[in-house]
């Protein structure tokens, strides 16, 4: 399988397009009223340009191409690091290095790992894990089914699709399968499906890892092993059990499937027959279809956080590849239709009993919990100080439960709500519709 | 690059003191660092800081004067670099004293109208801030991060520069640190420690601290006048087929002082972006635009100026003048009505079509040159292969405005961004001759303007610096004195 994945040479154009005008350092508009809100993650902690949205970002790529900037210095191998690849400093930017920054953020990445330098030593474990065990968490295979323990228990077993044929295949993801206080992730979906009557099943322990942490690090050889191992088996599921459809509870696993599985020469081959979906949006039409019957009453003060990769990473961007309607590699337009901004926001005002309020910085502007990037694994302290800095803004809401849609965030923002001794506690979607479904 | 990165044992004793005043996290000398600091978008030479520092603290920055002066090391203030002219790009080295952190609003007044901020408060907070107390403030066309305060000691220019003249005029107290380390304080201020209302009628001090390029003080609070946001917008927009024809309109108009803005653009400049490389314009559409913005309290105040107005049209069209009362593209118009824009902000109506580089002949040009000196303009710059992508917007009164030129470039190609310096100076030179001054002028727009000075002028400025920081320290070689 050949993989289209670019290298910071093939780049190089669009970095040279930054005019250093620092936009990207806040999230801004007009309004009226008029707000202004820091949306860098990295910038907000470290201060400096070169840290700050891709401003900086552009800076540190000529410094790497003109030969000023090696990996050799650990502090610059480390910069490259400090960075969520959240993609706020993206939203802010109107020219036409907009729609690569995230990719010249990675591309740097791999240029460092293609070093023997990078990526950071904890993210190294990350990727040895992925080699020994096909997931980042250094989690034996048989693990892997640890969180479907309660459906055992009660005697619902869940398909095992490796044996058993089912429409939709339920891919779990890494973090909900082995992180402890994310299990609750996949297992609220489970049940929920269940409740739905859901013909679903789940690799266990054959899945393997999506490839999205080793692609934020900068590993591309390890993205495109598992990369390569997950579409083949998803046009086998495809083939041989009847898969029609892909759900993840995983903004991760989700963004990985939809927009670097995409680099694939062979993915609109491959994946011929078969949607991807999020839960949520899974969830959504049934909901539409009035297939979800949400009617207990749940009294939960609710806020929404919006993960990077659910929201403006699904961006679509449309660029003049051709030169036919601008020039030669302009940024046209951006089409935000497969973000996933409303639905989830829907589905929550759905349930009866809940109260609900918007933090100031959502959607596109939404601020980063700061696990993204590879910033869990590498810096986890800071990570978990900007996940403190979300909780805040949540809590400016007045309200007590903040809901996402990312097992990360979860686990992230849980993190944070500890660290800055709040009472926030963290809900995935499907907690809630779950708690909302009789049964 | 223009000097390789420098890390030596004598900088690394540098950093410790430096580490000693901010903390650890804030002073470095790392080169990716520096780097990010050692160019903009103007065609003005990367040049690598030897340091950077983020102070939080007066006190912090008194340190650091008190520090960089008796170690005779530069010191450059920055705050978001964005002044198109090169001027945070340190000549000499030094210490790249990036003020960010300092982000506080100090004061806001909705009786007396007037706000005092640190110098990290950028466009975007304050509007932000003031739209609180339906207060404004005259917002540049600039990016919304980018700081008030630098942009006001920077003699910037606003969305409301024809009603209350330049942001520098709308300073009313400062406090500073001089390059020595002491903190001074000019204005009301300097009286009454929570009097920020006035620089007047001590002597104006102030000017001390103006139109220096930061190389006289770092500007720690600025006391500055904010206004109320009247209700009601009205845009006039025209065209003209001639530059003369747009001036001899806008003289009429700005005698009844009745815009907030009032502005003219060419053809090139309306084009959003602006067209790189050169492209001529269709014969068939005018070659200027104005919009002319004017805010009421009433119906019945816009429409007094209203009626202003077309009997300025009325007039114009009757000496037979090629003026037109037109649509001004929307696009454009937006981003010259709703301000501060992250659209503009993000120079995407400058330079998203040349990449990476703007720079400009800006000045402050009597009005009765602007004519002459387009023409010139136009000519040099199509030479060039560049798009005359002029505006003209009177300053409070008739008699003077900005005449400047964006030009756009491709800073990748140094052969791009050369021929984009020569036409700029070329430029710049033809203004000078006909009585303009350049703001914010990069070193070589200084060193054209030095060479035209009484010698008194020089002479005076030399000794003011002199007496200021006698140790030439503070954005060293800006003034090209
Ligand atoms: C697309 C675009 C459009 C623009 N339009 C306008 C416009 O309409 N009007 C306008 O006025 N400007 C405009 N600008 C220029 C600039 O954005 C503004 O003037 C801005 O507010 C300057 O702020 P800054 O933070 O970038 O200053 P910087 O570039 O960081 O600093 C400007 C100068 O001030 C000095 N300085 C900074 N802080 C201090 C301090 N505390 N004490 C002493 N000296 C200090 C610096 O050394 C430098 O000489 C535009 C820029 C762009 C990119
Ligand atoms: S990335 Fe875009 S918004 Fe940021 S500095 Fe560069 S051009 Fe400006
Ligand atoms: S991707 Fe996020 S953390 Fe990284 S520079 Fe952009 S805004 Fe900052």
């Amino acid at each position: 399988m050949e993989w289209n994945i670019p290298s910071l040479k093939d780049l190089e154009h669009y970095f040279w397009r930054c005019t250093a005008c620092g936009t990207c350092r806040s999230a801004y508009e007009f309004g009226p009223p008029p707000t202004a809100r820091p949306i860098c993650p990295a910038g907000t902690e470290f201060g400096f340009e070169g840290f700050y949205s891709s401003k900086g970002k552009a800076a540190f790529a000529r410094g790497i191409t003109d030969g000023t900037l090696t990996f050799d210095d650990p502090e610059f191998l480390e910069a490259i690091y400090k960075c969520t690849v959240c993609a706020g400093c993206q939203n802010q930017c109107q020219i036409d290095f907009k729609p690569h920054i995230p990719e010249v953020i990675e591309a740097m990445r791999r240029e460092a790992v293609a070093s023997g330098k990078g990526p950071m030593p904890l993210q190294q474990n990350l990727v040895q894990s992925m080699k020994n065990y096909n997931n980042p968490y250094q989690g034996p295979r048989r693990l892997r089914t640890d969180w479907t323990r309660p459906f055992k228990k009660a005697k619902t077993p869940i398909k095992d699709i490796n044996t058993q044929p089912a429409e939709v295949l339920f891919y779990v993801g890494c973090t909900g399968a082995f992180n402890k206080a994310a299990m609750s992730v996949p297992q609220a979906t489970a049940r929920i499906f269940q409740k739905l009557g859901i013909d679903f099943g789940i690799l266990g322990e054959n899945e393997v890892c999506c490839g999205s942490t080793a692609m934020r690090v900068g590993d591309a050889n390890e993205f495109k092993r598992v990369a390569t191992s997950n579409l083949e088996t998803f046009q086998k599921l495809h083939k041989e059990k009847g898969v029609k459809t892909i759900v993840t509870s995983c903004a991760g696993c989700y963004r990985a499937i939809k927009k670097d599985y995409i680099l694939s020469s062979e993915y609109d081959e491959t994946m011929d027959g078969i949607q991807v979906v999020h839960t949520a949006q899974f969830l959504h039409q049934l909901y539409k279809e009035g297939k979800l019957p949400l009617t207990k009453e749940v009294p939960w003060k609710v806020t929404y956080h919006d993960p990077c990769h659910t929201g403006r990473h699904l961006n679509k961007f449309v660029v003049d590849h051709d030169g036919s309607t601008l020039w030669e590699g302009a940024y046209v337009d951006v089409d935000e239709s497969d973000c996933l901004y409303d639905i989830p926001r829907e589905l929550i005002q759905a349930v009866p009993g809940v109260q609900f309020q918007e933090m100031e910085r959502i959607r596109g502007n939404s601020f980063c919990c700061g696990g993204g990037g590879g910033v869990m694994t590498g810096f986890s302290d800071w990570s978990s100080k900007n996940a403190g800095l979300r909780i805040m803004e949540g809590l400016e809401t007045g309200m007590e439960k903040m809901v996402s849609i990312c097992p990360f965030c979860y686990f992230n923002l849980t993190e944070g709500s500890r660290r800055v001794g709040s009472n926030m506690t963290l809900h995935d979607l499907t907690e809630l519709i779950d708690a909302a479904l009789e049964g | 690059m223009s000097e390789m990165p420098k890390q030596s044992k004598e900088s690394e004793g540098v950093v410790k003191a430096l580490q000693a005043i901010v903390g650890e996290k804030y002073a470095t000398a790392a080169t990716h660092i520096r780097y990010a600091y050692s160019y903009d978008m103007s065609f003005v030479t990367p040049k690598l800081p030897d340091y950077v520092v983020m102070a939080e603290t007066v006190e912090q920055i008194q340190q650091i004067m008190r520090f960089a002066n008796a170690e005779k090391i530069p010191v450059i203030p920055y705050t978001a670099g964005t002044n198109i002219g090169g001027l945070c790009i340190p000549e000499r080295g030094g210490i790249l004293l990036d003020l960010k952190r300092m982000n506080k609003i100090v004061k806001i007044d909705p009786e007396s109208h007037y706000a005092v901020v640190e110098p990290g408060v950028s466009h975007g907070m304050l509007a932000e801030a003031l739209h609180k107390h339906n207060l404004r403030f005259g917002w540049p066309v600039g990016p919304p991060s980018a700081s008030v305060s630098s942009c006001a000691i920077s003699h910037g220019i606003g969305g409301l520069n024809a009603r209350y003249g330049l942001n520098s005029q709308e300073i009313t107290s400062m406090e500073v640190v001089l390059p020595t380390g002491e903190l001074v304080r000019v204005g009301s201020c300097a009286i009454v420690d929570d009097a920020w209302h006035s620089t007047l009628p001590l002597p104006k001090m102030d000017g001390l601290f103006k139109g220096w390029l930061g190389s006289t003080g770092v500007v720690t609070k600025l006391g500055l006048t904010v206004h109320p946001i009247p209700p009601v917008l009205k845009v006039f927009t025209v065209s003209c087929d001639n530059v003369e024809d747009m001036y001899s309109y806008m003289h009429n108009l700005a005698y009844y002082e009745i815009c907030d803005d009032l502005t003219a653009v060419s053809w090139w400049l309306a084009q959003v972006p602006i067209p790189y490389p050169y492209r001529p314009k269709p014969d068939d559409v005018p070659e200027m635009f104005s919009f002319a913005n004017t805010n009421s309290f009433t119906e019945k105040e816009k429409e007094a100026r209203e009626e202003i107005w077309q009997m300025v049209v009325d007039e114009e069209q009757k000496k037979g003048t090629s003026l037109k009362v037109t649509e001004y593209p929307e696009e454009a118009l937006r981003a010259r009505t709703q301000l501060p824009s992250q659209i503009v902000g993000s120079t995407k109506n400058y330079c998203k079509m040349a990449g990476a580089g703007i720079s400009w002949p800006g000045t402050f040009t009597p009005a009765n040159k602007w004519a002459p000196v387009y023409n010139e303009w136009k000519r040099i710059l199509i030479e060039h292969n560049l798009s005359p992508s002029v505006r003209m917007s009177m300053y409070r009164g008739v008699h003077y405005g900005m005449l400047r030129a964006m030009i756009p470039f491709n800073k990748q190609s140094q052969e791009e961004t050369e021929n984009a310096r020569k036409a700029i100076v070329e430029c710049l030179k033809v203004d000078l001759d006909n009585g303009g001054i350049p703001y914010k002028p990069p070193v070589d727009f200084a060193i054209e303007i030095n060479k035209r000075a009484h010698p008194g002028y020089l002479e005076l400025m030399k000794r003011i610096k002199q007496m200021l920081d006698p140790n030439d320290i503070m954005n060293p070689g800006k003034l090209g004195i």
